[in-house]
């Protein structure tokens, strides 16, 4: 993993070197899958030869449609509590963005105000995504942490978040 | 110093019996603590020391009566005339509240102390604390023998003794009981992934920003801990947890605190925690879509996740360099960026550089402040590494920054030292596991039967099991101290199990030649003493010296020199209460708060100009100092004068920095003008400028009355002008050695000057003073 991003770091998002792991690992899942689309086979040919802009942007494009496919079937297997902390993370990011968004209209002059706003949501989401780590079935590490004790502790920071930021409001 | 062997044999009494000894240990650890720097009140008497303590008694007095509301909304017109200053939103206020609600806590339980005594004793309390927390650290760190050894380190460790000494009411006192503790509680969420302790850590920050400027060191070492594990490949979900609610929740309370405020948002030195946040979160995002995904469908999905990451990174810092490109000091502080550039505050900031703590240390100051733990580190080090654990990795990461930075600043001693001592606490614990190890294995071979050969380690090896049941009844006392130790090791084993394998091979490797580990033991308990034997020495003779009441040992006995509590008793009692009452700023503090009259400027050096000015003034011929010193209302100047009992930081010797300080703003000041040929002299070979400057006169007006001869005992020569008249000052007080000299400003006169006239005029308006006629000529000014 490490060595994707250093290379990533240091060829600066250049793709050329991604391409010959990516293109045979997308049609082996298309296969997988038990369908074979005619355009991935030819991208799998062009792209031992020669690399154009062109079949780049489409080959992304369908990479992202595989990769998209296979993230909403894997996220389908995860089960519902999860889920639900998923979405409250989502709704708390989204409103992070709908408040830096309205700093950037109206004005940050409230700077405070602001602060607490965008932190409360940031950390709202940061915790949960605790949370979601800890009451995750999969994370071997926190097998011997009770749901219970992992709740409860996420109220209590939470508690100790709003009431520094019901202090820090003004 | 407990020692470890691999006793596996059960009996929760012998652990409760441990836990208990542990807890006793601790228990005088603390009280060793504590009493090893009550040697200041025994030799001296209970009194705030030096400067800074001054100002933070005052605050606390204010704080104990009006009440915690007054105390933020604190405008003090007694400091800093005429702008007066907010110290509500200008002081760090953990140590204030902390001494405060100690005291309101201990009279509600009606015992009455009164507020200095409890601000005397709030150091050494704290320094029974930061050894306790040390000592959790390092239990953290390597378990609980290494733990007491640190704690027992220290307890005694010089470096802190010389900030902590009873009466040294400062910051760091409680700081560094905050800073052990944010790392501890940072190790423990690192160990445990608890969101429990990831709370506890962001409030254990929160005190931390409140008692001191220090806090910029943890809000950077940890990011760069962060970041290390991610480097190496060492990122887990616990590394989440201890980090992302400790930036959100810890930048949220640092602003809580006014003197931080948006600083904790606006400032570069907060800038790191936000990236690696960042940088966190896409990490933590690329795990957790390898965790779900299938290994090949996860390759397509780096490439797209990489080149988000990167772009959101790099829009990320254009941002933060657009930002910090915009503020003039590139959103730096001084003193932060003198620690990154050594030779910045020289440069560009003589208010910083001319603080004696401030200063590059010695390489003596090393050894007189870590002793022989300085050795003892690189072997910490080393053991840190085996096995390399997240904690660990923390501590060596811990003890490279602060070598730097207190190779920087001779102040950061102090964040050095915990880490000299941890690493020393484990590297002693380790050594003395291995001796003790190898005499256990061998002890019943010697008996039962000859042994085979000192350097057979492969029976020694079969034997561990079969002997370790009779090891561990030999030594019942140290055996049931490290049964926690190896229970926590074994925790820790647990976490990092790709390191499992090489170290419990390693151990049953490690078996030494007894009498060579008999050896070693005595040498180490040895070095043990040493250590003890410097300690004391440095908290009975170096560090407890209060410094507002001098000692010296001669010939025929104790000299105690009690001239500065003289002169501000002088000035409390003899003058108007709004006088003001101008000196250098060193001097300050201790004014307001000893003589409760208003000054110009202190120790809070918020206003360079204000400062400059007075550094003007001391600089400049005495007409163009009165008027400057009348500009400001000032009644009386104070200058503090070592030369008659040879007492080396007075005026004089910090004149240079008043001359730059003063140049730096009035350019008129030139420093080459107060030196000879690039060294700096007041005898006889003296510029001008320098024999004629208000600091000059006010230090050695009458002084040549004393000995005949002016023979400066500090500079060790004769004065170079003896005989001279003050036409603006007068000599109001004198101290008994000296040593602080008060002089009143002359009221402007009503007539046009003129030589004869002013004779009689002089003696007009200040019939009291009978040594002042005197033919005027001498004076070059007039």
């Amino acid at each position: 993993m490490e060595r994707f991003i250093t290379n990533g770091l240091k060829k600066n998002a250049c793709f050329s070197g991604y391409k010959p792991l990516c293109f045979p690992s997308a049609s082996t899942a298309e296969r997988r899958r038990g369908r074979c689309p005619s355009a991935l086979t030819r991208l799998g040919l062009f792209s031992d030869s020669e690399k154009q802009a062109l079949i780049m942007a489409k080959s992304n494009a369908s990479d992202a449609q595989a990769l998209i496919r296979s993230l909403r079937s894997a996220y389908a297997a995860t089960p519902t509590n999860l889920k639900i902390i998923d979405l409250y993370v989502v709704f708390a990011i989204a409103t992070a963005i709908i408040q830096v968004v309205y700093m950037g209209i109206v004005g940050s002059f409230p700077f405070n105000s602001f602060l607490s706003g965008v932190l409360s949501c940031v950390g709202t989401a940061v915790l949960a995504v605790c949370l979601r780590i800890q009451v995750n079935k999969e994370n071997k590490e926190f097998k011997d942490l009770p749901p219970e004790r992992a709740f409860a502790d996420f109220v209590l920071c939470n508690l100790v978040l709003h009431l520094v930021i019901m202090n820090f409001l003004g | 110093m407990a020692a470890s062997s691999e006793t596996k044999g059960e009996g929760t009494l012998r652990k409760a019996f441990g836990g208990v000894l542990g807890f006793f240990i601790l228990l005088l650890i603390g009280a060793l603590a504590f009493s090893i720097r009550l040697f200041s009140v025994i030799k001296y008497e209970s009194v705030i020391h030096e400067f800074d303590p001054y100002f933070n008694y005052r605050v606390t007095q204010f704080l104990t009566k009006n009440g915690i509301y007054d105390f933020w909304n604190w405008f003090d017109d007694r400091t800093w005339y005429p702008l007066g200053r907010v110290i509500g939103g200008t002081v760090y206020p953990g140590l204030t509240l902390t001494a405060g609600s100690i005291w309101w806590l201990l009279n509600n339980l009606n015992i009455p102390l009164s507020v200095e005594t409890v601000c005397v004793f709030t150091a050494p309390i704290f320094s029974a604390n930061a050894s306790w927390a040390t000592y959790l650290l390092t239990k953290e760190v390597k378990g609980t023998g290494a733990g007491l050894t640190a704690a027992a380190l220290l307890a005694l460790v010089p470096s802190y003794i010389s900030r902590s000494v009873a009466g040294s009411y400062d910051n760091e006192a409680v700081a560094i009981f905050a800073l052990i503790f944010t790392f501890y509680l940072y190790t423990k969420t690192l160990n445990t992934g608890s969101l429990f302790y990831a709370t506890l850590n962001a409030l254990s920050y929160f005190y931390m920003v409140c008692s001191w400027g220090g806090y910029t060191f943890i809000i950077n070492l940890i990011p760069m801990h962060v970041l290390l594990c991610i480097v190496t490949g060492r990122y887990s979900p616990r590394l989440y947890i201890a980090y992302a609610p400790l930036v959100v929740l810890g930048t949220l309370l640092a602003s809580l605190v006014p003197v931080v405020g948006f600083n904790a948002v606006m400032t570069s030195e907060h800038f790191a925690s936000f990236l690696v946040f960042i940088i966190i979160h896409v990490v933590a995002l690329v795990y957790y879509i390898k965790g779900i995904l299938s290994p090949k469908m996860f390759k397509v999905a780096v490439t797209l996740v990489v080149t988000i990451g990167i772009a959101v990174c790099c829009a990320v810092l254009a941002i933060l360099i657009a930002l910090v490109a915009s503020s003039p000091t590139k959103g730096w502080s001084g003193r932060s960026l003198s620690l990154l550039d050594p030779t910045y505050a020289s440069k560009y900031i003589p208010i910083i550089a001319s603080v004696s703590e401030h200063q590059p240390p010695t390489w003596p100051s090393y050894f007189m402040d870590i002793n022989v733990l300085a050795f003892l580190v690189p072997a910490g080090i080393v053991a840190c590494f085996l096995p390399l654990s997240d904690a660990s990795s923390f501590m060596v990461l811990y003890i490279t920054t602060s070598v730097y930075f207190s190779g920087v600043m001779v102040r950061l001693m102090l964040v050095l030292a915990p880490a000299a001592c941890i690493m020393s606490g484990i590297a002693l614990s380790e050594a003395f596991d291995v001796f003790t190890r190898s005499i256990k294995l061998q002890l019943p071979k010697l008996f039962e039967s000859p042994p085979p050969g000192s350097g057979d380690i492969d029976s020694a090896q079969d034997e561990v099991v079969k002997v370790d049941n009779k090891a561990a009844t030999d030594k019942s006392e140290t055996a049931p101290k490290e049964r926690p130790s190896k229970k926590n090791r074994k925790k820790e084993k647990e976490i990092v199990e790709t390191t499992i394998k090489r170290p419990l091979k390693a151990k049953r490797l490690l078996v030494l030649p007894l009498e060579a580990s008999a050896v070693a033991i005595l040498l180490l308990i040895i070095l043990g003493a040493f250590y003890v034997v410097h300690c004391v020495w440095a908290a009975a003779e170096a560090y407890s010296a209060p410094s507002i009441v001098l000692t010296s040992h001669s010939h025929d006995g104790l000299h105690v020199f009690d001239d500065f509590r003289e002169a501000y008793a002088w000035l409390r009692h003899n003058t108007d209460v709004d006088d003001k009452v101008a000196s250098w700023w060193d001097y300050g503090y201790q004014t307001t708060a000893m003589a409760n009259r208003t000054v110009i400027v202190d120790n809070n050096t918020w206003n360079n100009t204000h400062i400059a000015t007075v550094g003007t003034a001391m600089s400049s011929p005495e007409k163009p100092a009165w008027e400057i010193f009348n500009s400001l209302d000032v009644k009386y100047v104070l200058v503090v004068f070592g030369g008659l009992v040879g007492y080396p930081s007075d005026d004089i010797n910090k004149f240079l920095w008043m001359v730059r300080i003063g140049g730096g703003v009035f350019p008129h000041i030139r420093e080459p003008d107060y030196l000879r040929d690039g060294q700096y002299r007041i005898d006889a070979q003296a510029t001008p400028t320098m024999l004629n400057c208000l600091m000059y006169k006010l230090s050695y007006y009458r002084f040549v009355e004393t000995d005949g001869k002016g023979f400066d005992r500090v500079r060790r020569t004769e004065i170079g002008k003896k005989h001279f008249k003050l036409t603006h000052f007068e000599e109001v007080f004198t101290t008994h050695h000296w040593m602080v000299r008060i002089y009143k400003l002359k009221p402007p006169k009503n007539r046009i000057r003129g030589k004869s006239k002013k004779s009689k005029s002089n003696s007009k308006t200040s019939p009291s003073n009978s040594r002042r006629h005197g033919n005027l000529r001498k004076n070059p000014w007039q």
